[in-house]
């Protein structure tokens, strides 16, 4: 992830940009960023956190995460993303019943009974839900005490402007144009 | 000069090592059993610290000296939210607990933000309860040096803990300790663990100043012979509650209820004196549940002598 800190205060700037690494990072949310905007203005006080993500968030079925094969009546599953294991097992069983659904290893399951064509198109993470996973780890990351936010989204792009009391018109301007700098992918933000 | 040191180990024999303190003519400060585990906190003669860590050392456990033993420090963050905790606060906590220090952490009802941040009445009074307090803040020089509210009003030793090193710090607080500021994981790294250090040694050279200030005109009674005896006080020793009865520089936290045992032990007698004669108690401001004891000075209590005395004659 590349990260650029626009901010005039020094010790600030710099923790900071670790802080959202650190965080994103824990929160598992890192790696699906491609470039980060952290424009921080403690005297006013206006913070505007933007984001670019590495693909625009849409629904993910089984067979966007896992491999599936047919042998006899039997569905072979190998799960090739970790983090989408545990909601392709709970899908599966609302689905199938857990007596259908066996877990040979980390990775591999089988469903008896089931078709590719039952198993391939079951969502298991919405684009609706993983947006607002990225925003709530924007959230984090902020100053505690930023509580007035205004979010913008467009495509792959997330920014969230705060600030402390009131928004003033030309802060939700400041904001909206990181904001388009960020979505056009511009190097020059 | 008595010298305070730290037993850290296993149960097995402290019971001899308490004897062996009190032998030698020193004072059990602490004693914290963690299942099979004790550390005892103890104030002994400089002499015979040879003899007590040759013990310590028989019986499988280490000792070490803890400069700040008998005191009571408040560790304050803006809020209890995940922004401030665990980290840096309870890292800090932590240390001072490392040093002997009995710690505790507290976050403000309405600490965050910049222009919004604010200190009620109830929490000053809190916080003014212990021996010092650790402010710690964020990151932005021009919040910390806006918030300076929070902490310039309390009466007790104050160390302000931030990222940036703040401008115009004179006489809103002690001390100030600049490089720690919000963070998202442990204090782990040796120049972290030496910025704990520098914290440590910032709370023992202030907490000195005010031992100083003490000796001028010293305490009718040192804390720990009032503990000593409350300890014998039957809901104190009953008392579950970890480390029932705490040591302040100039008095002492115990860990019962107000409205029924005050009475009590204002009438305990001390050197052929009253507690309530020569200490304040009054609860905590906590709750109901604490008893503060503030030991009034040897002039103060001349002075109330002489006063008695004046009353009496005809």
């Amino acid at each position: 992830m590349e990260i650029e800190v626009i901010s005039d205060e020094g010790f600030g700037g710099t923790s900071y940009e670790s802080l959202f690494v650190e965080i994103m990072s824990d929160v598992g949310k890192a790696f699906q960023m491609e470039k980060a905007l952290l424009v921080l203005k403690p005297e006013v006080p206006l913070f505007i956190f933007s984001v670019r993500l590495r693909s625009e968030p849409a629904d993910k079925t089984i067979a966007d995460v896992a491999s599936i094969r047919t042998e006899n009546d039997t569905i072979h599953i190998t799960v090739t993303d970790e983090r989408y294991e545990a909601n392709i097992l709970k899908e599966l069983w609302e689905r199938f019943g857990r007596g259908s659904v066996e877990q040979q290893t980390r990775f591999d399951m089988e469903v008896k009974g089931a078709s590719e064509g039952d198993v391939g198109p079951i969502t298991v993470a919405s684009g609706e839900e993983y947006l607002k996973e990225i925003v709530g780890a924007i959230w984090r990351s902020m100053p505690e005490g930023i509580k007035n936010r205004h979010t913008f989204i467009k495509e792959q792009t997330i920014t969230v402007v705060a600030t402390e009391e009131i928004f003033e018109p030309h802060m939700l301007e400041e904001g909206m144009a990181y904001h388009m700098k960020m979505a056009e992918g511009g190097k020059d933000v | 000069m008595f010298e305070v040191l730290m037993y850290d180990g296993g149960v097995y024999r402290t019971e001899e090592l308490i004897e062996l303190v009190e032998d030698v003519g020193g004072v059990i400060i602490q004693k914290t059993r963690s299942s099979q585990m004790m550390t005892v906190t103890m104030s002994i003669p400089e002499e015979d610290k040879e003899v007590i860590t040759e013990f310590c050392r028989e019986i499988g456990g280490v000792v070490r000296p803890v400069p700040l033993a008998g005191t009571e420090i408040a560790v304050v963050g803006p809020t209890l939210g995940r922004h401030h905790m665990p980290h840096p606060i309870c890292d800090i906590a932590e240390h001072l607990r490392r040093q002997g220090a009995i710690t505790v952490v507290m976050g403000l009802a309405r600490g965050r933000g910049k222009k919004t941040a604010q200190i009620n009445l109830e929490e000053r009074m809190i916080i003014d309860e212990y021996d010092a307090a650790i402010f710690s803040l964020g990151n932005f020089k021009a919040c910390i040096e806006a918030k300076t509210d929070l902490f310039s009003e309390i009466r007790v030793p104050t160390i302000l803990v931030a990222g940036p090193m703040p401008d115009g710090m004179e006489g809103k607080c002690e001390a100030v300790v600049s490089g720690v500021g919000r963070r998202a994981s442990r204090m782990r790294t040796p120049p972290e663990r030496a910025k704990l250090d520098e914290i440590a040694d910032s709370v023992e050279m202030v907490l000195k100043d005010r031992k100083r200030l003490l000796d001028e005109d010293p305490l009718s009674i040192h804390p720990a012979e009032i503990k000593r005896l409350l300890e014998e006080y039957e809901p104190v020793n009953m008392c579950l509650r970890p480390a029932p009865v705490v040591l302040h520089l100039d008095g002492l936290r115990v860990k019962i209820g107000y409205d029924e045992h005050h009475e009590d032990i204002e009438n305990m007698e001390i050197y052929g004196r009253r507690i309530g004669e020569i200490c304040r108690l009054s609860p905590s401001k906590i709750n109901d549940s604490s008893i503060i004891i503030k030991i009034k000075t040897r002039s103060e209590v001349r002075h109330e002598d002489s006063g008695r005395e004046g009353a009496d004659d005809p």
